[in-house]
């Protein structure tokens, strides 16, 4: 019986350290976020691959929204805004569309396999300047439920999230 | 004898045809007063996404209107207006969609299949600030080329003209074939 215990509480003990180090190598190795106090959002440019309008509009508009709740910033400047000229470290986020599949709400509902609409956009964080701070290949999609534009609010999170991760208005943290 | 057997299969189709009429979305049906019942689907300032109200052009503006909210957007400050054909399944949401799932024998799947046939306009605007804002509204067919027009009269930009989708259209019908 107490080599059962004392096999338990070794084996747990042993669990725990193994958990704690992961997790202090998780810290070690996440990176510093760069400062930026405020971002503008512009349009999704789709140059070689055709987007609808409204999809367009929704995944602009789907990503200001997003990135005011979850980003974490103080400002959220939209396209051609002219106060962002003035705001300091400010971060400048494009989206290039690289891939889009308009699938069918009607073909999810009724095969539950078929149907996805997925669109896959390169999204690059640069500073006032221009330069790149951040690149990143996100896709949005709908595999299940609802409708097709709900891909864009996928996608519009999963770029929050991203620039929650990465940027903050007090640098290193 | 005989007369009542024509008149039970015409009966009987009129109470199939109520019965799926039953099914139809009311609140985006034709306002009579020429505002159109719309949705706005998502970026109206001031509106919250999927809000349904009535649609018009009034004085130079797109004015939206639901209870005691109302919003007007300048025509003239309009850089794009753009339509498009999309399609709203009749019973919708993931609550309505869950409950289709749940039917039984399959039903669900079967209902899924009557669909009412909406449209989009999708519009690209400016605001005081120089800010670019979008705005998508659903509304029934037929509506929203009537709305684009009249937009497009009172100063508002479109990078597909009416003519040009017009004689669009037919060449993607023939690719079809």
């Amino acid at each position: 019986m107490r080599t059962i215990l004392r096999g338990v509480t070794t084996g747990t003990l042993a669990l725990l350290t193994l958990a704690a180090g992961t997790a202090l190598r998780a810290q070690e190795q996440k990176p510093a976020k760069m400062k930026a106090s405020a971002i503008k959002v512009e349009m999704i440019h789709a140059d070689e691959i055709k987007l609808p309008a409204d999809f367009q509009v929704a995944l602009y508009e789907n990503l200001i929204q997003q990135v005011q709740k979850k980003g974490g910033f103080q400002h959220v400047y939209r396209e051609g805004d002219r106060n962002a000229e003035n705001a300091p470290d400010l971060v400048v986020l494009q989206g290039t569309l690289r891939g889009f599949k308009k699938g069918s709400e009607e073909m999810r509902q009724v095969t539950t396999v078929a149907g996805e609409t997925s669109i896959t956009i390169h999204c690059v964080f640069s500073d006032k300047n221009g330069k790149s701070l951040l690149e990143r290949d996100v896709k949005g999609n709908v595999r299940f439920f609802g409708a097709n534009l709900r891909a864009t609010y996928d996608f519009a999170k999963k770029t929050a999230q991203i620039a929650h991760n990465n940027f903050s208005p007090t640098a290193g943290t | 004898m005989a007369g009542l057997k024509k008149v039970l299969p015409v009966a009987a189709s009129s109470l199939a045809l109520a019965a799926f009429s039953a099914f139809a979305p009311s609140s985006l049906a034709q306002k009579p007063s020429g505002a159109v019942k719309a949705q706005v689907v998502t970026g109206l300032t001031g509106v919250k996404d999927k809000t349904s109200g009535n649609l018009s052009v009034e004085g130079g503006s797109l004015h939206f209107s639901h209870e005691q909210t109302k919003v007007d957007v300048a025509a003239a400050s309009m850089e794009d207006v753009v339509t498009g054909a999309d399609s709203q399944r009749v019973i919708h949401g993931s609550v309505g969609s869950t409950v289709l799932l749940a039917a039984p024998y399959g039903s669900g799947r079967f209902l899924s299949l009557f669909r009412t046939k909406l449209e989009t306009l999708t519009i690209k605007y400016r605001d005081s600030d120089g800010g670019l804002h979008g705005a998508i509204f659903m509304m029934p067919v037929g509506k929203v080329e009537e709305i684009k027009k009249e937009l497009l009269a009172q100063g508002a930009h479109t990078s597909i003209p009416p003519e040009q989708a017009a004689s669009a259209a037919p060449a993607a019908k023939e690719q079809k074939q």
